[in-house]
């Protein structure tokens, strides 16, 4: 229910009005690959052990996504 | 069970997904790091608590290690000749960017049902109309996360 792809803004659109809910953050397919290179390229390494909210809030920060939606707390 | 084993277990898991597309179960870490089946529930336990992957409610399976599903789900990510099912939209791309592979994702659309293909390649995503949208704030992400 929370990340979910549509075909368009149109269909997007749509979707909010028929189930009643406030449009949340949008991005498109180039975005959204820029936030899955950084946030999963090393998740298959050992060295991983998961993230604080302020390096997660850094991420966030880096590629742009200030508002309060990605906000960690 | 120290500190490091938890990891390595962790990692196992990780590198087991990438491999076969499914996690190992119990009894597998249990044989694979010589634990009894007590602390490999322990340890899938306490790795679950440290959100380092998701067990299935009321079970000791893991239902997701990001950005990897257990379970058949509409978004399907075809790489390294396998075929992975990621838990949302954003783990479609999580998975190529994961394997550091190129990959073709088969996905529903939202509301129309119709499918979207997109392809990475070179370490590039496609061009392509769709879009994501996320519903929840980040700071409720982890409130109920097979909602999110």
């Amino acid at each position: 229910m929370n990340m979910l792809f549509f075909q368009s803004e149109e269909v997007l659109n749509n979707w909010l009005t028929s189930n009643h809910v406030e449009r949340g953050a949008v991005m498109t397919m180039p975005q959204l690959w820029e936030l899955s290179q950084r946030w999963y390229h090393n998740r298959l390494s050992p060295e991983f052990h998961g993230r604080t909210a302020e390096q997660v809030q850094q991420i966030f920060r880096e590629l742009g996504l200030t508002s309060e939606f990605w906000q960690a707390s | 069970m120290d500190e490091s084993q938890f990891w390595d277990i962790r990692a196992f898991v990780y590198q087991h997904f990438a491999e076969t597309t499914r996690p190992p179960r119990v009894d597998e870490i249990a044989s694979r790091f010589n634990l009894t089946h007590e602390q490999a529930v322990s340890a899938y336990e306490e790795l679950h608590q440290r959100h380092a992957f998701f067990l299935q409610p009321g079970t000791h399976d893991i239902l997701m290690a990001n950005p990897f599903s257990a379970v058949e789900t509409s978004f399907k990510v075809h790489a390294s000749n396998k075929t992975y099912f990621a838990n949302c939209a954003w783990d479609s791309l999580g998975i190529p960017a994961a394997l550091h592979a190129d990959a073709e994702i088969e996905a529903a659309c939202a509301q129309t049902g119709g499918t979207i293909r997109l392809s990475v390649t070179g370490q590039q995503v496609q061009s392509s109309d769709a879009l994501v949208h996320f519903l929840i704030p980040f700071k409720n992400w982890y409130n109920d996360l097979t909602h999110t």
